[in-house]
């Protein structure tokens, strides 16, 4: 061989190494972020899932209706949740046979003494932190698991705040958006990719939903505000606003994917179709459309998955609130799980910290969890042709 | 032989892509229970043509056409025809197999169902098992029926798409380049079902392929540029053409 050649062959081989080095670099850089992020998410957002819990003798008197505190003795009075307090006259007046009695039962320790025994910053003095010192020793506290977290909404005390009407808040506004969103950007898609002409008109609206798609999502709360607040009269922070704020905004994102799915269906099928008499409409809900469905869903999910972890356009709506109770319809004042996400971690108590990364933590698994039904669905139904 | 009954014919067929003049004043007459042949080269308007004939060109986005088309002296372009119904008088089969993807029975079954030809149950069953039959592929896959039918081999996809043409008992039958895909044994067996079918029904089938044609057809239209050059009885026409660019072409001088 002619050692020019071989010196350029031996150039290009060594040109080829150091881009495939580059790029397994950017791969590994990709990769420490995310290991170190879900690290850091999950070993803050883990504790969160455990809460700090006292054994007390807790004594039922005719007076603990009136002043819940002197259910217990004065001292560990303190280290006692005021949320568990709260519910002792309901609770007496619900079982009115408890009266006199006394009990030795866990209850849920106050957000500080938590922290205490999660040896994380904390606002006890002295002399509650040898109580609780003195507890310890005597086996009278524990970390339980925290059903709280996932059985109550927001509170004012962050022992007993989880993420509940958050979640229920989310499954509303997913059932609004996807009420709305789904059908429309459907339908919308065939009418453009099987129906319409290509004319001015459909090339100025086809330019129009690929804008749109690219817009910041926080104008999306604009619109919403302006059209179903101010003029249709849907009342502030409900799911129904909301839902459809988000709706407005995951539509392009269908019908862009709705339409790729829909051109990805060979002619040659349509072809088949009307060559032995089927009507368009034919064409399309026999062939078509079943032969598209895979893909139409997979783009509709990871839309819908993208709505759920949005939280701009809900600020605009009236969503980022407090909201302790879960909503019970579609009118309801509600708030959805990012923006649950948002509202603590700019709170200032120290245990909204762990809940803030726990609640992350939540949320990010129902969004793998979407996104793998899109894939397994895509591998699924996926067919050559 | 030409004495026989016009089945179809077109009269100063014009099509226009945009700006763009695909056909020429193409003036043919199609014989009942023959095979026509259409050769010529690439990009000579033969596809556009075959299918003006069944008005599946009325789906290509800025096409235009003039003149007439004429089914049993019925005009096809005419408002009282409607193309759904013309398209189950007139079956086409296309260049590539594309079934659907669905069964071998769905794919039969599938056009008598939407024009309501045959009820579900046993005279569904029968009118699939004929069909299979008349396109020679019953022996291959009548035990498996409820298959994939893109499961087949090419040659037997392509004659699945011939037995779903032939399910709503079509008048005519469209051929596209049936064979160009296939191999020669499957060409074979094409070729051999077409010279069955020329007694049920009138066949146009475009071909490459000049052997093909004179195997195959009883008359054939040589097209160039978008134009009819020659229309004859398939041996007047390969042997004694009566003009020079065809006789270029079947010598194989050029195209």
């Amino acid at each position: 061989m002619d050692p020019n050649s071989l010196k350029r062959t031996r150039m290009r081989y060594r040109s080829e190494r150091r881009f495939k080095l580059y790029c397994a670099m950017a791969l590994v850089l990709a990769g420490v972020f995310l290991v170190i992020f879900f690290a850091d998410i999950i070993s803050k957002g883990y504790p969160a899932f455990w809460q700090a819990q006292i054994k007390v003798d807790v004594s039922y008197t005719q007076d603990v209706k009136e002043l819940p505190f002197l259910a217990v003795g004065e001292d560990v009075s303190e280290l006692i949740s005021r949320s568990w307090f709260r519910q002792l006259p309901r609770k007496l007046n619900e079982h009115p046979e408890l009266i006199g009695t006394t009990r030795s039962k866990w209850v849920l320790a106050d957000g500080a003494v938590d922290q205490y025994l999660k040896d994380k910053p904390n606002g006890l003095d002295k002399e509650q932190k040898n109580l609780v010192d003195r507890l310890r020793n005597q086996d009278r506290t524990k970390l339980a698991f925290n059903t709280y977290f996932f059985t109550q909404g927001d509170s004012k005390l962050p022992e007993s705040s989880g993420i509940f009407s958050a979640a229920v808040g989310t499954v509303y506004v997913m059932i609004v958006t996807m009420a709305f969103s789904l059908p429309t950007g459907v339908l919308t898609a065939i009418y453009l990719e099987e129906f319409a002409r290509d004319n001015w008109l459909t090339r100025a609206i086809e330019v129009n939903i690929n804008n749109l798609a690219a817009i910041p999502s926080i104008l999306y709360g604009l619109l919403g505000l302006a059209i179903f607040i101010n003029y249709v009269g849907i009342p502030r922070s409900s799911a129904l606003a909301g839902g459809l704020t988000l709706g407005l905004m995951s539509l392009p994102v269908i019908i862009i994917s709705s339409r790729a799915a829909l051109r990805a269906v060979p002619d040659s099928i349509r072809e088949a179709a009307f060559g032995v008499g089927a009507s368009r409409w034919q064409v399309v809900s026999h062939h078509v459309l079943p032969m598209s469905l895979p893909g139409i869903l997979t783009g509709s999910i990871i839309a819908l998955a993208q709505a759920m972890g949005e939280t701009a356009p809900l600020l605009l709506v009236g969503m980022m609130a407090f909201i302790p109770e879960a909503p019970s319809g579609f009118t309801d004042a509600a708030t959805v799980m990012p923006a649950q996400i948002y509202t603590w971690s700019s709170a200032a108590l120290r245990p909204y910290a762990e809940r803030t990364a726990a609640a992350i933590l939540v949320l990010l698994a129902v969004l793998i969890l979407l996104n793998l039904t899109a894939v397994f669905l895509r591998k699924r139904y996926e067919r050559t042709w | 032989m030409n004495d026989a009954q016009v089945k179809m014919a077109t009269r100063e067929l014009n099509v226009y892509y945009g700006e763009h003049r695909a056909l020429q004043d193409v003036s043919i007459p199609f014989y009942a229970h023959q095979v026509t042949a259409l050769i010529g080269p690439s990009g000579c308007g033969k596809s556009t043509y075959i299918r003006c004939l069944n008005r599946m060109n009325d789906l290509v986005p800025n096409s235009r056409i003039e003149g007439e088309v004429y089914l049993d002296r019925e005009e096809i372009y005419s408002t009282s025809m409607d193309a759904v119904e013309l398209r189950r008088r007139v079956g086409m089969v296309f260049q590539k197999p594309n079934p659907f993807p669905k069964s071998v029975y769905e794919n039969v079954a599938y056009a008598p169902r939407i024009h309501g030809l045959a009820r579900k149950g046993t005279e569904m069953d029968q009118l699939v098992e004929t069909s299979l039959r008349k396109a020679g592929l019953w022996e291959e896959v009548g035990d498996r029926l409820s298959l994939p039918a893109t499961s087949l081999s090419g040659g037997q996809q392509q004659r699945l798409c011939i037995a779903r043409a032939l399910a709503v008992e079509p008048e005519v039958l469209l051929m596209d380049e049936p064979a160009s895909a296939l191999d020669p044994i499957a060409t074979q067996k094409i070729e051999d079902l077409i010279y069955e079918l020329k007694s049920r029904l009138t066949i146009i089938i475009v071909t490459h392929n000049m052997q093909q044609a004179s195997r195959v057809s009883d008359r054939t239209a040589f097209f160039y540029m978008g134009e009819v050059v020659e229309v004859d009885d398939t041996q007047t026409l390969f042997t004694r053409p009566s003009k020079k660019q065809t006789e270029e072409y079947i010598t194989g001088r050029f195209g």
